[in-house]
């Protein structure tokens, strides 16, 4: 038992790097500054060394939430199994739909629901729960996107150049963002790696003093920290190009200086509130920063239905993680035919979510069309507009003038498409534009 | 309280992004004067940016270093 549960944590541990490769490496992708396949090696590396820095939080995880201990009632191995049974099947799904949602949330849930269901209501400590929890879920996104705001203005502000004679804008070089958005993102990884590696390291911690192998109070051991941090590193090498889609492109349209300022405001946040002990979902302050740096741009604008549902992900992790948890629970506590059912049902959905999967794949190669390329066209498309209103304006002008009043009622553009060869030039030049457009809205709508 | 907690959470989030926020963009602004046309001193500027961007690094260090355990004790 204590085996499975061990394998289990570090599957855990492995789509949670996969699940969160996009909280760091999202925006570096989206503006291009860092090549998708090198983005997530960085990220998987930084994972790796920041397992090993901290083991802070693995102390405290799931600490205060479930009453352990004496007083309390004893967590047993066949509790973390179910709790993490719901954690990972609640991971997987919001891969599959690409929501960002917080894979600490998931297994919080999920041990919570376990427990209920396992032990019973009194073994939650409610209070914890509020503040370990619920609150951080409230005030991480908001701390985070409202210093992205204020640091995306800033960064906008003191780079804006204007001549003061003319008033038309001087080159303002905020290309060199992308440059630091290389370190900032990296940074992010790290204290990713620091904070949500020690969530499994915690469990399995748990585990084994549960079983009695290890002394109650001490530390995660030493082959407890690396397999942690090879698990995750793996999983974030993986990646998970569906999330890393919807943070990069679904939110707002990243651009270096927002990509560099949101970058910051999710590493401070995650690395001042772990540090300072509280347990905050990385993936929640890095939505929340991609938010506020979103609204600190003027010009850009926010998706917010995108926003809702990835709202709407994270009210639903805790239940829905705790309800498969509880389930899990239910069905372990019958005994061992129970705990056979309970890993192949679960290694069974995982399986299916993975080859439905497939029907749609998302690869490094086309979870983001780069920023450079998205302007291009855009420009060319802008450019071609230009260019093709202005002879639409001018034949009509000549038709209206030869025919009668064809081109008043029924609008340029048929009147051009309505005429023969002196506008084929025109039609052409129509012709590029819409597909120009498609190839727009098409990237819009990733 | 877990209230002062949060201000403190937040209040260090917000002091340590500015920080590296302006610092950067200081040196992007730099960069870019020392790039225009008709600039007296384009050498000066450029190392005035580097110096932003060393600071800026330093400050992350800094930060790195106060976190990481090991060097904190």
């Amino acid at each position: 038992m204590v085996a499975l549960v061990i394998g289990l944590a570090l599957f855990f541990d492995f789509t949670n790097g996969f699940h969160d490769t996009a909280n760091a490496m999202a925006t570096p992708i989206a503006t291009g500054a860092i090549k998708p396949k090198t983005a997530v090696t960085l990220a998987a590396i930084l994972n790796l060394v920041g397992a090993f820095l901290s083991t802070e939080v693995a102390k405290t995880v799931s600490g205060g939430i479930i009453r352990e201990g004496s007083d309390g009632v004893q967590i047993t191995p066949e509790i973390i199994f179910a709790g993490l049974m719901g954690a990972i099947l609640w991971n997987m799904v919001t891969w599959l739909k690409g929501l960002p949602s917080s894979s600490s949330h998931a297994l919080f849930g999920g041990l919570i629901g376990a427990a209920i269901a396992g032990i019973g209501f009194n073994s939650i400590n409610l209070e914890g729960l509020l503040q370990k929890v619920i609150l951080p879920a409230i005030f991480a996104p908001l701390i985070a996107g409202i210093v992205a705001y204020i640091c995306t203005r800033l960064a906008y502000a003191l780079t804006s150049r204007h001549d003061p004679e003319t008033g038309s804008k001087l080159t303002q070089k905020r290309g060199g963002f992308r440059t630091g958005q290389i370190f900032t993102s990296s940074l992010v990884a790290l204290a990713h790696g620091t904070n949500d590696a020690q969530k499994t390291m915690g469990i399995i911690t748990l585990v084994l003093i549960a079983a009695g192998t290890q002394a109650p109070g001490s530390g995660p051991q030493f082959w407890v920290i690396a397999a942690c941090a090879l698990a995750i590193a793996i999983g974030t090498y993986a990646g998970g190009w569906r999330i890393i889609r919807t943070m990069g492109a679904g939110l707002t349209e990243v651009k270096p200086a927002q990509g560099f300022a949101a970058e910051t405001s999710t590493a401070s946040a995650i690395l001042a509130s772990s540090h300072l002990g509280f347990a905050l979902s990385t993936t929640q302050v890095a939505s929340g920063s991609v938010i506020g740096s979103g609204m600190g741009r003027r010009g850009t604008s926010v998706r917010w239905n995108m926003v809702g549902k990835i709202a709407l992900g994270w009210l639903f992790t805790l239940p829905a993680a705790g309800l498969v948890g509880a389930l899990t629970a239910l069905l372990v506590k019958t005994g061992v035919v129970g705990v056979l059912i309970a890993a192949i049902a679960g290694t069974a959905a995982v399986l299916f979510m993975f080859f439905y999967s497939r029907k749609s794949a998302v690869g490094h190669h086309n979870a983001i069309e780069v920023e450079e390329a998205g302007q291009a066209v855009r420009f060319a498309k802008k450019k071609a507009m230009a260019r093709a209103r202005a002879k639409a304006k001018a034949h009509a002008r000549t038709s209206a003038e030869a025919n009668t009043s064809a081109g008043a009622t029924t609008g340029a553009n048929t009147s051009a498409a309505a005429d023969t060869r002196a506008d084929a030039n025109t039609n052409a030049e129509a012709n590029s534009d819409t597909e120009a457009e498609a190839v727009t809205t098409k990237d819009a709508q990733r | 309280m877990k209230w002062l907690e949060l201000l403190t959470v937040a209040g260090a989030t917000l002091a340590a992004a500015v920080t590296v926020v302006v610092l950067y963009s200081l040196g992007v602004r730099l960069t870019a004067i020392a790039g225009d046309v008709r600039q007296a001193s384009p050498g000066m500027k450029r190392s005035l940016a580097f110096l932003c961007f060393g600071l800026c690094g330093l400050a992350v260090l800094f930060g790195l270093y106060l976190i990481i355990p090991y060097f904190s004790g």
